[in-house]
């Protein structure tokens, strides 16, 4: 079980790498999924069910949208693929360094206990971040306003931004 | 850009501040914050020239990644102490990695690339806006924070200051010289913030006092450079011969309002023992005092060649309300006499 | 220190360095901030979860809400910087400079 929760864990720092080492956009929408996925494993492994699917479906979701932005407007002719030169020295040297320093600090890891949560509760239907979550509608309802505004404010935004001849998407014939 | 979406970008832009200034959860300083910047964003990119929305583009890379950062130190202090507090943050670690986040938000020396460019690249108002109100909330949280004795600030302020007063001798555009005075007024503001947190408080008050006087008198004066500033005897005889003052109280001279916070500072610098400090940080104003005198010179302290000194006609009366720029002209210089006694007598 | 919280952080130092270091996109700069922003989902939900503050756990809802308002905030900027610049190179945005 601790041997899977290192890989998973390990995998989603290659997903950061595969980001930071400046591929073309498209590896980059490749690695956000990748590292998206890992994150819904470690989450689901420690208990969070509910937020490891929020996390899913929206990483996921997004990423879709944000790969056919990639697609349509960074048409590189000759795109840096992970395997290019640069691509592959920085990669390597991200990872190197993350294995360096992990093994500075190793010494001072304590004891991992993989606590799930609410695994000493018996028998119970409820996921706690389940209720948690619900608590947004009940006690955290000021919160819930504040970012439903910020969502909105968004929608303006995005329209004031790209409104007019010159800016918006779509070319004006 | 409709009125009504400006004054609905405005009120968030407002609402955005509120919200960190009455936070004391790293969460909802970071919404705030995140609120402030996303209405900041159309509001830069209103006119639709590339500069603008370059402007708008590369200010909201900053803020978005001084966010990430300023949450990110939040949730390692989580981690490590337990504890979501603002002013609880006493881990050095994630109190390091916080003020230079913040450092990044409002343009400190050692990240502060941003500012010049995206200041040049908007309007006078917004420029304003920039570098008047959108440092108070991060100022807020800074304020806040439980510096110890850190050198990490007095190593932000002495950079700001110096590379605010170096690197605009070598401008002629206005807002970026305005730009590099923020950075330096931002680092005097900097190096007093662990010893008396009030005295940051009052230079900002004077400092938001002086540049919003200046902004507004460059906006009225529409000039975005050095040589446009020739004409400006012809268009408005009575604010030429005053602008000199301004600027001089930005630079700090004694019988002007931008002196008391220098002294004030420079006071109890030395009160707490730091001689050198204190004398570095004097010397570097002398930097930015050169080109708010090259500014006033090329002003109104040389005679443009123009065969008539009177008003023409030809240029139209300026529509621009001109009350607020006379209240903060007005206070941007005569407020030395009301330097709180409470600073000296200590 | 456990092992997830250094695999958070040093995911979001990786996030950071490749935002900082070399961009050739503004698309990939967009997509080293969602990364970011996924890895301070993580710790946050790992820190209600391993600490069994059960309450706290709609916060990293209101964080995905944020970052969601922080992506589509990027990418309307990208499309006005691509049709101001030609491109979405960040070595365009060169208007500015000193």
């Amino acid at each position: 079980m601790d041997f899977i929760m290192y890989l998973v864990l390990f995998s989603m720092i290659l997903g950061f790498v595969v980001i930071a080492s400046n591929p073309s956009p498209f590896f980059g929408a490749l690695g956000l999924v990748v590292l998206a996925g890992m994150g819904c494993g470690i989450l689901s492994w420690h208990g969070g069910s509910f937020l490891s699917l929020v996390l899913f479906l929206i990483y996921l979701g997004g990423m879709l949208v944000v790969f056919a932005y990639s697609a349509a407007l960074a048409a590189d002719p000759f795109p840096e693929s992970l395997g290019s030169r640069w691509v592959l020295i920085s990669g390597v040297i991200y990872l190197v360094g993350v294995v360096v320093v992990s093994s500075l600090v190793c010494g001072d890891w304590y004891e991992v206990i993989w606590v799930v949560m609410d695994e000493l509760v018996d028998f119970s239907v409820m996921r706690g971040d389940m209720g948690g979550v619900a608590l947004m509608y009940s006690w955290g309802g000021g919160m819930l306003i504040l970012s439903g505004g910020a969502l909105l404010l968004t929608l303006f935004v995005v329209l004031e931004l790209t409104r007019g001849q010159s800016r918006g998407a779509l070319r004006s014939i | 850009m409709s009125p009504l979406m400006f004054s609905t970008l405005l009120l968030a832009l407002g609402l955005g501040s509120t919200v960190t200034f009455s936070s004391s959860h790293w969460l909802l300083a970071w919404m705030g914050l995140e609120i402030n910047s996303l209405a900041m964003v159309p509001l830069m990119a209103r006119p639709h020239f590339p500069r603008a929305v370059e402007a708008a583009t590369k200010y909201f890379l900053a803020q978005a990644t001084a966010a990430a950062m300023i949450l990110f130190a939040g949730m390692t202090n989580a981690w490590m102490t337990g504890q979501w507090t603002i002013e609880m943050m006493t881990h050095p670690l994630p109190l390091t990695l916080v003020t230079l986040a913040l450092g990044l938000k409002i343009g400190l020396a050692p990240v502060h690339a941003w500012l010049p460019e995206v200041l040049q690249g908007v309007d006078l108002t917004t420029g304003l806006i920039l570098s008047t109100w959108q440092k108070l909330a991060p100022l807020a949280l800074l304020l806040q924070l439980p510096h110890g004795n850190s050198p990490l600030l007095i190593i932000l302020a002495l950079s700001s200051t110096l590379i605010g007063g170096w690197a605009g001798l070598n401008q002629t555009q206005l807002r970026k010289i305005l730009a590099y005075s923020s950075i330096a007024h931002l680092g005097w503001m900097m190096v007093i913030l662990q010893y008396a947190p009030s005295l940051t408080l009052l230079a900002l008050l004077t400092y938001i006092v002086m540049t919003s006087s200046i902004f507004l008198l460059f906006k009225l004066n529409n000039t975005t450079n050095i040589n446009a500033l020739a004409t400006s005897h012809t268009k408005i005889p009575v604010l030429t011969l005053f602008a000199p003052f301004i600027l001089l109280s930005l630079g700090g001279l004694p019988p002007l309002t931008g002196f008391m916070p220098k002294w004030l500072i420079l006071h109890e610098l030395t009160m707490q023992g730091m001689g050198t400090l204190a004398t570095i940080t004097a010397l570097t104003a002398l930097l930015s005092l050169y080109f708010y005198l090259r500014l006033s010179y090329s002003m109104s302290l040389t005679m443009s060649p123009n065969n008539l000194l009177t008003s023409p006609l030809w240029r139209l009366r300026p529509h621009q309300p001109t009350l607020p720029l006379a209240i903060s002209a007005t206070s941007a210089t005569m407020l030395l006499p009301l330097t709180p006694a409470a600073f000296l007598v200590r | 220190m456990t092992p997830t919280h250094f695999a958070f952080s040093s995911a979001f130092i990786l996030g950071l360095t490749g935002l900082a270091f070399h961009r050739s996109h503004l698309l990939s700069a967009l997509i080293c901030l969602e990364a970011m922003m996924v890895s301070l989902f993580i710790a946050l939900s790992l820190w209600t979860m391993q600490l069994n503050s059960t309450n706290f756990s709609a916060s990293p809802l209101l964080l995905l809400a944020f970052s969601a308002c922080e992506a589509s905030m990027g990418l309307p900027s990208l499309v006005a910087t691509a049709r101001t610049h030609g491109s979405d190179q960040i070595r365009n945005l060169n208007l500015l400079q000193c």
